[in-house]
């Protein structure tokens, strides 16, 4: 009786656990490299460090020219950071891909060790 | 078993029965054959031996389906609502046996679950008392199921828990409940707990926390000066966790959060001390802190800053104003700082520590560059209203309300949780409830939750054998403000039985007075009077020098333990109307304020003297403090009496008295006509003399009685001569002679002490300075002995 609701759960609520757990698994990568907020920021100056411009051209030019700066330290952070997590996504998720296809025949792959193990 | 109720040897109960042999042990078992046979199996496929390396891979297979199962779906089980058997929890299948026939072998299969504990643990109750009590009857069982499954929905749990069943077998015995009254709860205390245990388990479920990730400050400013001088409570919270789970969904927070989502440019969270104005900030920091806001304020930081901290970095005058200026533009330029100002007043007041910063926080509002939170008391709003009009106008106030019972008793609960984690106590049941039922008692200048919390922390010290029972919050509050609270002692139920006695030592007859007030008073410290009235509250009717101030001084030396536990007020001071602000006032050395005086010393003896003389609306004040047992200043706060007891005197009606006592009247016997007079000659309202509790008559006192009043007041003489091992005695004709100088009917025995003085004292001065009178000497004096000047 317990073995058949093994199977039952391994190819029921089981399987289903596993497909679930791609997206649980997206979502707390994306949460913890700050997908989110780094998109929403992506060209905002880093650390809010910005220049106040005077009255005059220089004075202009040269505080445009330190935000952009300040704007392109924290767009090159944010892009290697996003690059990380788009890493890491896909990677976990290449694997999650794995684990779902690997699942139901991982049963199958015990007697068919032993069998192997016996006649090889 | 009753196979409508439940079904046990279903392959959910197997699965529950398995899991729990596996257990985590077992579980960690299978990862460990798991990695070893999956590592040596693939070693072994390296170096060639294909055939130990398939068959190594059979047991690190089967270990981790196993060990899969085991994590994912033995040790859950989810629960359904199918039938109550599909909403048993995995804790509760896992321990009942294949069939549990009645609530004696279900208690026995769950009492060793730590819910089962904490049920029994909080009730003060043990599994052996309680087994010896359960009701077995077959009907009894049935109804335990559907108690328990009552109980899961009234708390909105998927699952019934352990304690549910635990709670539910309890409610089922008459008997078992008569334990639980005995042993200082309340039959309904059962529920309440099984509820309390269905809130931590949720918040158990709830306890995985996300503060935005690695990126989420990177967009926001730095700000070292606002980390130099101000506290940040966010940033607390995500470092050493915090729980105002209770808090976060209250009016409270959500209208500060809704005022500064429509743009609000500061919000003053408005209340009295203790009612959560701190606590509503911190529960909105760890809203925002985990991102649970609105997206304009997630992820915001909430900074307190103090007017302590940036007057004492402020080296010289001018640099206060700039160092506000700074910490503000700081705030703004970071983008995601709100600052939070508490005890908000001390902003705007030019008084010692406090700095008047209104004008620069004027235009810091005014221009809208960071939101700020304020935290001030209702009378310091007003004051801010009527000091600048204009700063007011910018602020949302958001007015808190003090919680109820229920919810004062949840943050208790979870706070008590947390106290016993961290001090490894046990907190009864009946000591919560003692706390908010007493905290009244303990702290009368803060509102609830704060004064319960307050009481809380203090009496963890004085727990004894790791449990706080109510019998420690009585004596926590007994030692700290003085406030009889627990059950008269044996020694102090002696002494309250013996009470006339007692104040007969000390004052000469009037046998009616003292029997009235010492019933009373006996009936308030049993138990039996109204606790939300004064202790007593009498009415001293007689002439004057009859002894109505002494039965107020030995009611105060017996009862507090204390003569001078007493406020003394005249008054014929208080004749005119504004003297009802006198009365009331809370300026800080208004030596003749009632409300001040009371709240120094709650515990006390209150005697109006002369309350015939005071001004209509005094008494009328009077009635309220009768009636409700506090009185409330201009801002509305409560002093209570409760603790007190209230004596009036009145001299109205002595001649009456007298003249009824010399005729040869009982005083019992006309003291109901007495009153009756007094009414109708406007003496006093029927509704000012109905709210005493008793009216109590004094009569003059005669000759003999006059003569023990002197053998009373030699005692207190001879008690100073002690020290000089002297002691004086008066024949006969020397006391007569006494009483006869210091009689005087108008005034009773109050001419006869300066009389002693005179006659006595003066004489036993001179005798000691002639060296007539030695040390050790006992001296009998006699008429010519006395001194006439």
């Amino acid at each position: 009786m317990l073995i058949s609701s093994f199977f039952i759960w391994w190819y029921g609520d089981g399987w289903k656990q596993v497909i679930k757990s791609i997206g649980n698994r997206t979502v707390a990568i994306s949460d913890s490299f700050s997908v989110s907020t780094l998109l929403r920021t992506w060209f905002a100056p880093w650390k809010r460090i910005i220049s106040y411009s005077g009255d005059s051209f220089d004075d202009k030019i040269k505080a445009s020219l330190d935000n952009l700066f300040s704007r392109a330290v924290g767009f090159v952070v944010r892009s290697l950071v996003l690059f990380a997590a788009l890493v890491t996504i896909i990677f976990v998720a290449v694997l999650s891909l794995i684990e779902i296809i690997v699942w139901p025949l991982l049963p199958a792959l015990v007697p068919i060790s032993i069998i192997l193990g016996i006649i090889l | 078993m009753n196979e409508q109720t439940i079904k046990l040897g279903s392959v959910r109960h197997k699965k529950a029965r398995l899991g729990k042999k596996i257990g985590k042990g077992g579980f960690y078992l299978l990862v460990l054959i798991t990695i070893l046979c999956g590592a040596l199996s693939t070693y072994i496929l390296l170096i060639g031996g294909k055939n130990f390396a398939a068959l190594l891979l059979a047991p690190a297979l089967l270990s981790f389906m196993l060990a899969a199962w085991w994590k994912r779906d033995l040790s859950v089980l989810a629960p359904s609502k199918k039938s109550i058997t599909d909403r048993l929890s995995y804790d509760v299948l896992s321990n009942l046996p294949i069939s549990v026939k009645d609530n004696k072998q279900l208690f026995q299969a769950l009492s060793n679950d730590w819910q089962s504990n904490f049920m029994l643990g909080h009730l003060t109750i043990t599994d052996e008392a309680v087994l010896s009590a359960i009701d077995d009857s077959p009907e009894a069982f049935t109804k335990t199921w559907l108690t328990a499954s009552q109980i899961a929905d009234q708390n909105q749990s998927d699952a019934i828990e352990v304690g549910f069943i635990i709670a539910s077998i309890l409610m089922q015995s008459s008997a078992v409940k008569e334990m639980v009254v005995k042993s200082g709860n309340k039959a309904e205390d059962i529920k309440d707990i099984a509820n309390w245990l269905a809130r931590s388990l949720e918040a158990k479920k709830n306890d995985k926390k996300y503060y935005g990730g690695i990126g989420r400050d990177w967009a926001n400013g730095w700000t070292p000066l606002l980390n130099r001088l101000g506290q940040n409570i966010s940033l607390s919270i995500e470092k050493y966790g915090a729980n105002y789970g209770w808090l976060t969904d209250s009016e409270g927070v959500k209208a500060v959060e809704a005022a500064f989502d429509n743009n609000a440019k500061a919000v003053a969270l408005i209340g009295p001390d203790g009612i959560g104005k701190s606590s509503s900030v911190k529960a909105l920091a760890q809203k925002l802190i985990e991102g649970k806001s609105t997206p304009n304020l997630a992820y915001h930081q909430i900074v307190g800053i103090s007017a302590m901290d940036i007057t004492s970095n402020a080296q010289q005058p001018g640099q206060l104003e700039a160092l506000i200026v700074n910490l503000i533009n700081e705030a703004s330029k970071a983008g995601h700082i709100m600052l939070f100002i508490d005890d908000a007043q001390t902003f705007f007041s030019d008084q010692p520590g406090a700095i008047d910063a209104s004008q620069i926080l004027l235009k810091v509002i005014q221009s809208g560059q960071v939101p700020i939170i304020l935290a001030m008391s209702d009378s310091d709003f007003q004051r801010l209203r009527t000091k600048s009009q204009n700063l007011s106008n910018l602020i949302t106030p958001v007015k808190l309300q003090e919680l109820d019972q229920a919810g004062v008793m949840r943050v208790l609960e979870d706070i008590a949780l947390g106290t016993e984690i961290n001090k490894k106590i046990l907190i009864t049941f009946s000591a919560i409830r003692a706390i908010y039922q007493l905290s009244d008692r303990f702290n009368q200048d803060m509102s609830n939750p704060g004064k319960a919390i307050k009481l809380l922390g203090e009496s963890v010290p004085h727990v004894q054998n790791s449990v706080m029972t109510r019998e420690t919050i009585e004596k926590t509050i007994e030692q700290i403000s003085g406030v009889k609270v627990s059950k008269a002692a044996p020694e102090e139920s002696s002494a309250l039985l013996k009470m006339e006695e007692a104040i007969h030592k000390r004052m000469i007859n009037q046998s009616h007075a003292v029997s009235v007030v010492s019933n009373a008073l006996r009936r308030s410290r049993a138990g039996v009077s109204n606790p939300s009235k004064p202790i007593g509250s009498f009415l001293f009717l007689g002439p004057t020098g009859v002894g109505k101030t002494e039965l107020a001084k030995s009611i105060a030396a017996i009862y507090f333990g204390d003569e001078s536990a007493m406020i003394r007020l005249d008054m014929s001071e208080y004749q005119q109307p504004d003297d009802v602000k006198r009365l009331l006032a809370t300026g800080e050395n208004e030596s003749s304020s009632l409300l001040l005086n009371i709240r120094k010393k709650p515990y006390t003896v209150v005697l109006l003297d002369e309350i015939e003389k005071a001004h209509p609306n005094i008494l009328n004040l009077l009635l309220q403090l009768l009636d409700e047992g506090q009185l409330t200043d201009e801002s509305g706060k409560a002093a209570s009496f409760k603790d007190s007891i209230i004596i009036t005197t009145s001299n109205a009606g002595a001649q009456e008295i007298r003249e009824r006592i010399e005729k040869g009247e009982n005083i019992e016997d006309f003291a109901n006509q007495f009153t009756d007079n007094l009414i109708n000659a406007g003496s006093f309202k029927p509704e000012l003399l109905n709210r005493f509790d008793e009216i109590v008559l004094f009569r003059p006192l005669n000759p003999e009685e006059l003569k023990q009043v002197v053998g009373l007041m030699l005692e207190e003489v001879n008690k100073t001569l002690a020290d000089k091992n002297i002691k004086i005695s008066l024949t006969d004709e020397a006391i007569n002679k006494i009483v006869a100088e210091g009689n005087d009917p108008r005034l009773g025995a109050r001419p006869m002490r300066r009389a002693l003085q005179r006659a006595v004292e003066n004489s036993v001065a001179q005798k000691i300075l002639s060296g007539a009178i030695k040390e050790g000497d006992s001296v009998t004096l006699d008429v010519a002995d006395l001194s006439s000047e």
